[in-house]
């Protein structure tokens, strides 16, 4: 249902741009809680993580530098006293005494308290088995050596410590091989490589994490903890053999080489980034759930609070648009009503005086000879219809003071139902004349009001005479009264044929009639508007449900 | 018919020469004043029995007019006749005692009944007043009162 106190053409066009507006500002709100609230957090929980990644690094780079030279310097210092007690012993005892059957078992007792050695030979200038003892006896008894490379390399350089091998037996192990002084002999210990692979299995590489020591060929000296057989193609390039220490930071792992024994070998210690910060990586990912799900909670909450808080402003937005078209429009109405008021007043002299000007001819006239006047009947006619004319607008001119009429000082308790009983009685007659039943569907138990009783009831003849013009014959006027609010309210709805919305915009506006030319002033409605407005309250028009208008009066209860 | 004396207030010349014709017309010599100083100025002269007054007017107003007649010559009738006049003003003028109040166009024939009307007001006060005078002098100060209070 539309009213249509205030309506201003255009205004629905400035809601829509309004509208695109709230729209904006909903849209800058989230984007700055976004802004203030989300990137801080997501900002932090990665720099979080970066940084924490980053010392991890840091921190597993020194720990497995320090890690990789201890290792180093333990099986260098091994390695070193193995050769050294053998040479001892070449350099302490002949080849006589050596070959003498039992003395070489008890130089293995003597060295083999660790129980590292495997075997002892003892093997003579031209390759062959002077004396051995060791578990494989049998096998190697009657072995020569003379042909092999290590043989040739302990008898030019004097010491040989061989890489890891499995030889003739399954077990890998090395030998040390020392000669004596003269070199005409050789001195030959296998030395058990397990003792690295204890060594190298105590080093805390973490889960995914590999050591093992390759010699000059990649080849591996020591198992893979990830159960490797061969350096991986990948990896070769990687790892520089040999040479000091070296951390190397590939794409999933961090490296540390070192060489040792004298760079015949390359201790290779591997971290596995992925696996090591796997549980770093699990609490990240649950924190990045929960980030996310604490972003999503923001986003939503903030959209929500934007959304409410700005349909709160756009309504009150839209309330003051409301009532400040309302205003403009009663302002609109009080100057077009004192401008008509102006208007009469001023035009009220000169009808004066047309009429005292008319009159008076007319009364000139009678002392005129009629038998020297042709036209005496038609001069009367004139006359008497300027006389007409004149009171015809003065008519219009004295209602229009009804715009400055003031209602200071003349208010007094008024019973609506009363008021409204009076009015109807004035009307009965007409209505009854045009076959207009009255229906009063009064209040009852309403407040008195304080208000100017001879104008409210004008504005009821107005607005009823104005429903019996729609209806014209036959139909009915239903006036009803009630309590709203703060608000009495008088309805009048007529069962005419209504009014077509942009009729009702301007039904209000003096001089704006849907009668006929002569038969009203479209005074009446503009009158009971001011009238209405200067007793505190509103009018208003719509079209009834049932057809028709409803007029309705607004008027104050006093507090 | 008794001779009324009549003044015409009004700042309209057109229209107050040819009321003033026009009332002579019927029999009814009349003055004229064009604004409120030569108004209070014939008064002073010679006091009308009947007053037609214009309100709005240049210098003192037709509202001053009535105000000091009211007050120096409460015998005068005093007729409102105007043009600009609204609700206020004629609470006004009637709470300052005018005989009646006219709203412009004012037909000639309505406006003749009402002078005499006023002429006729003014001899009942007089008779009144010199009853009431006769009353008090006879001791009889109540009814004397009750005279004048109507």
């Amino acid at each position: 249902m539309k009213m249509y106190t205030a309506t201003i053409p255009g205004s629905a066009l400035k809601v829509r741009s309004r509208e695109s507006y709230y729209a904006r500002q909903k849209r800058l709100f989230v984007l700055l809680v976004i802004l203030v609230a989300i990137i801080p957090l997501l900002f932090i929980s990665w720099t979080a993580s970066h940084f924490y990644q980053k010392s991890w690094l840091d921190k597993t780079t020194v720990e497995l530098t320090s890690l990789a030279n201890s290792r180093r310097e333990i099986i260098d210092l091994f390695l070193d006293s193995q050769e050294n007690i053998l040479a001892g012993y070449a350099e302490l005892y002949d080849l006589a005494w050596l070959s003498t059957p039992g003395n070489l078992e008890k130089l293995f007792k003597a060295m083999n308290h660790q129980g590292v050695i495997v075997d002892l030979g003892l093997i003579a200038k031209d390759g062959s088995h002077r004396s051995y003892t060791g578990p494989f006896a049998a096998d190697l008894k009657d072995k020569n050596y003379a042909a092999t490379r290590w043989f040739a390399e302990v008898m030019q350089n004097g010491r040989y410590i061989s890489d890891v091998f499995t030889g003739y037996r399954a077990v890998p192990h090395f030998i040390v091989a020392v000669t004596d002084p003269t070199r005409s002999w050789v001195l030959r210990a296998t030395i058990n490589s397990e003792l690295f692979n204890a060594l190298l299995a105590s080093a805390e590489v973490g889960p995914g994490g590999d050591a093992f020591i390759l010699n000059r060929q990649d080849e591996l000296q020591t198992p893979s903890r990830q159960g490797l057989t061969a350096l991986p193609a990948g990896e070769k390039g990687l790892l520089a053999t040999g040479g000091g220490l070296t951390i190397h930071h590939s794409q999933g792992a961090l490296y540390a080489t070192t060489g040792m024994k004298n760079n015949a070998w390359t201790l290779v210690l591997k971290t596995d980034i992925a696996t090591s910060l796997a549980d770093f990586y699990r609490a990240r990912q649950r924190d990045h759930l929960i980030i996310a799900c604490a972003a999503l909670l923001i986003l939503a909450v903030s959209t929500f609070l934007v959304r409410s808080m700005m349909n709160k402003v756009e309504g009150a937005d839209q309330q003051r648009m409301l009532l400040y078209d309302r205003i403009r429009y009663s302002e609109k109405m009080a100057l077009i009503g004192r401008m008509a008021a102006n208007v009469a007043h001023e035009i009220n002299n000169p009808l004066q005086i047309i009429g005292d000007q008319a009159g008076w001819l007319d009364e000139l006239l009678s002392e005129e000879d009629p038998a020297n006047l042709k036209n005496t009947e038609e001069y009367r006619i004139a006359f008497a219809k300027i006389k007409a004319q004149v009171k015809r607008a003065s008519t219009i001119t004295h209602r229009l003071l009804g715009f400055s009429r003031s209602t200071d000082g003349l208010k007094s308790a008024t019973k609506i139902n009363t008021l409204v009983e009076e009015t109807v009685s004035f009307l009965e007659k007409e209505a009854a004349n045009h076959r207009i039943a009255i229906r009063r569907n009064l209040g009852s138990g309403l407040p008195e009001i304080t208000t100017d009783t001879t104008q409210l009831q004008q504005v009821f003849l107005n607005i009823l005479n104005n429903a019996f013009d729609a209806i014209g014959n036959d139909g009915a006027v239903t006036i009803s009264t009630r309590l709203d609010g703060k608000q009495l309210a008088v309805e009048f709805a007529d069962s005419g044929p209504g009014l077509p919305e942009e009729v009702l915009k301007k039904v209000f506006e003096p001089f704006f009639t849907t009668k006929k030319a002569g038969s009203g002033t479209g005074i009446g409605l503009a009158i009971s508007y001011s009238i209405v407005e200067r007793l505190g309250g509103s009018i208003e028009v719509r079209n009834g449900m049932q057809g028709g208008c409803v007029f309705r009066v607004n008027l104050p209860v006093a507090a | 018919m008794d001779d009324i004396k009549i003044l015409l207030v009004d700042d309209e010349e057109d229209f107050i020469r040819t009321l003033s014709e026009r009332l002579d017309l019927r029999d009814m010599g009349s003055k004229t004043a064009l604004n409120g100083e030569q108004a209070l100025g014939y008064v002073g002269e010679k006091e009308p029995d009947v007053m037609v007054l214009d309100l709005k007017m240049p210098g003192i107003d037709g509202m001053e007019v009535l105000r000091r007649v009211r007050q120096i010559y409460p015998n005068i009738q005093v007729i409102i006749q105007t043009g600009h006049g609204n609700d206020l003003d004629e609470a006004e003028a009637r709470r300052l005692g005018v005989f009646d109040y006219l709203k412009k166009p004012v037909d000639i024939e309505i406006l003749v009944e009402r002078i005499k009307a006023a002429h006729q007001a003014k001899k009942n006060l007089l008779d009144s007043s010199a009853a009431a005078a006769a009353f008090a002098e006879a001791g009889e100060y109540e009814t004397a009162r009750d005279m004048l209070k109507q």
